[in-house]
């Protein structure tokens, strides 16, 4: 059966406690949803149902204090996933040393079902920007940041998930397309990928491409796990521009672009990314039935195929 | 070449602009933008939820058009973002702007300071009956020693700051324009279970806690001071539940 799940992980886990393999199996078949501080006191008084949460990393590196403690007791109940918002892998420089121990020890720790980062650059001269950044595709750059993969995944000791960008221009050195640039990176490292269906929809509106032709592109055998997110339009009267908010409900075009998404890669663990404006949580855990039902549904509809 | 792609981020220099893909010089502005804001919006963001008093205190407008001058110069070096404005009361205290409320300064660093011990690690406190215990145990208490966690620090500020931010966080039960901000205060700033507490003192309390500091006995600890009542300051320390240890002193008798 079609999988969205690596088969051949050049990384394996890391040793440490197992996890109840009841997590895991949850975790591949139910959908999640960001976790935010506003969330946490309402998830452990009513447990709502829910596939795992997701944490950005650099929010839960102090020694102490509200965040890790309820990550602590969450955790307890449901899958996790660790999302790195800061590594810069798209940066010019060596990777932040410091930074990296800390997120390691961080997913040494909780043991995520999934460690992420993204293809992009935050950081440079001792400069941190707070945004993913974009980076040429050219050898040059591929090159730099496959050699920061193969760094971090030596230092977290298991494979890491790359997400594809949400970009706002290209570069005219760029010598390649994203997804090629994408699958020589796969192919290079042996890193998954995360793949970003909003990003999808928000770059090949504001490049002018086709998102079904960039799926059908996509190295979709690397993709572990899915996000959808909302996006916002810029109003500028130069060029219409569509803007990776996260504060809004997943928009129509992303689910529909969704539904093409699984019958490429299967089924695959999804994401609700919700960062922004935030809703009362019942309302992220209904985008994410909703993911799980359409999950559902693939999954007939490839069962009837695989019959005929 | 993200030496120019910062550039163009945090300055108005263009000399990145010749790598986007455009139709026109305005289209390439329009694209870089969405970055430009991008950054500046998510720091300013940032900065609101690090000094949310000292915003609440000059008003979004100010706060906003003051950040922004701030991160275009002091950009964070950290991912970890909460770290940031580490200097953003240096700043305030040279903002021209801001020189009509000389106590912005110290309450941007008092916030800074809660936040930064919100986010250091836990001590195991004692409660109320571990203490009595160790008091009961012991012949002549003036040998005890009490221990307040390490990350524990006292301020001492020429302005009413610890009540302007206590006020921000009663619920609307005081409001800020009630607080006598000419006023100097001594504040403890502690950490029990989750959160950094901050607590207004009065100047023996402060000495005494000090003293405690430095690892000094309860007897050797009391201020020279008629107006100190240790009862009710030990009463304090113990409601506030930051009493790490309280251990007994052997001195060694003489021969």
């Amino acid at each position: 059966m079609m999988s969205c799940v690596p088969s051949e992980q050049k990384h394996p886990q890391a040793e440490g406690s197992p996890l109840p393999s009841s997590f895991a199996s949850r975790f591949l078949s139910h959908s999640g949803i960001s976790l935010k501080p506003a969330y946490y006191q309402l998830i452990l008084s009513s447990f709502p149902e829910i596939g795992f949460f997701e944490i950005h990393a650099e929010n839960y590196l102090s020694k102490g204090g509200p965040a890790r403690h309820y990550l602590n007791l969450i955790r307890q109940h449901y899958p996790i996933t660790v999302h790195g918002v800061g590594l810069s892998i798209g940066g010019e420089h060596v990777i932040n040393q410091q930074h990296l121990e800390q997120v390691a020890q961080l997913v040494n720790e909780v043991q995520p079902q999934i460690f992420s980062e993204h293809l992009a650059w935050s950081s440079h001269d001792s400069t941190f920007l707070n945004d993913l950044l974009p980076v040429a595709y050219d050898e040059a750059t591929l090159r730099r940041v496959c050699e920061h993969i193969d760094h971090i995944q030596s230092h977290v000791k298991r494979q890491v998930l790359i997400e594809n960008p949400s970009t706002y221009f290209e570069f005219h050195r760029s010598e390649m397309s994203e997804t090629d640039f994408l699958a020589e990176m796969v192919k290079r490292t042996g890193c998954g990928l995360l793949l970003d269906v909003n990003n999808v929809e928000v770059s090949c509106f504001n490049h002018g491409h086709d998102p079904y032709q960039y799926l059908n592109n996509f190295p979709v055998a690397a993709v572990g796990q899915i996000h959808l997110a909302g996006h916002t339009t810029d109003s500028n009267a130069v060029v219409p521009l569509k803007i990776d908010s996260h504060d809004e409900a997943v928009s129509h075009d992303v689910w529909a672009l969704y539904k093409h998404t699984l019958s490429l890669t299967g089924d695959c663990p999804t994401l609700i990314e919700r960062d922004g404006n935030l809703p009362p949580i019942g309302e992220l855990l209904a985008e994410a039935h909703l993911a799980d039902s359409i999950r559902q549904v693939n999954q007939q509809e490839s069962r009837r195929e695989h019959a005929i | 070449m993200n030496t120019q792609f910062k550039a163009a981020l945090l300055t108005e220099d263009t000399r990145f602009y010749e790598e986007i893909k455009a139709s026109s010089m305005e289209e390439q502005e329009v694209r870089l933008n969405v970055y430009r804001n991008n950054v500046t919006v998510s720091l300013i963001e940032a900065l609101c939820d690090i000094f949310p008093v000292t915003e609440a205190i000059v008003g979004d407008e100010f706060f906003h058009a003051m950040a922004r001058i701030y991160l275009l110069n002091n950009p964070p070096s950290s991912p970890i973002i909460r770290e940031y404005g580490q200097n953003f009361s240096d700043f305030i205290r040279n903002f021209e702007p801001a020189q009509s409320l000389p106590y912005l300064p110290d309450l941007a660093a008092l916030e800074h300071a809660m936040l930064t011990l919100t986010h250091s690690e836990e001590y195991d406190m004692l409660d109320q009956e571990a203490v009595s215990d160790a008091f009961t145990s012991v012949e002549d208490p003036s040998t005890l020693s009490l221990r307040v966690p390490p990350t524990t620090h006292i301020l001492v500020s020429p302005f009413a700051i610890g009540s302007l931010y206590q006020a921000h966080f009663s619920d609307g039960h005081q409001r800020l324009n009630q607080v006598e901000i000419n006023k100097s205060e001594y504040l403890l700033l502690v950490k029990s279970h989750l959160y950094a507490q901050l607590h207004v003192i009065n100047k023996e309390e402060a000495i005494f806690i000090k003293n405690l500091m430095q690892e000094k006995t309860l007897g050797n600890a009391v201020p020279e001071s008629d107006s100190f009542n240790l009862g009710e300051t030990l009463a304090k320390l113990i409601e506030w539940k930051i009493l790490t240890n309280v251990t007994q002193i052997h001195t060694k008798q003489p021969l």
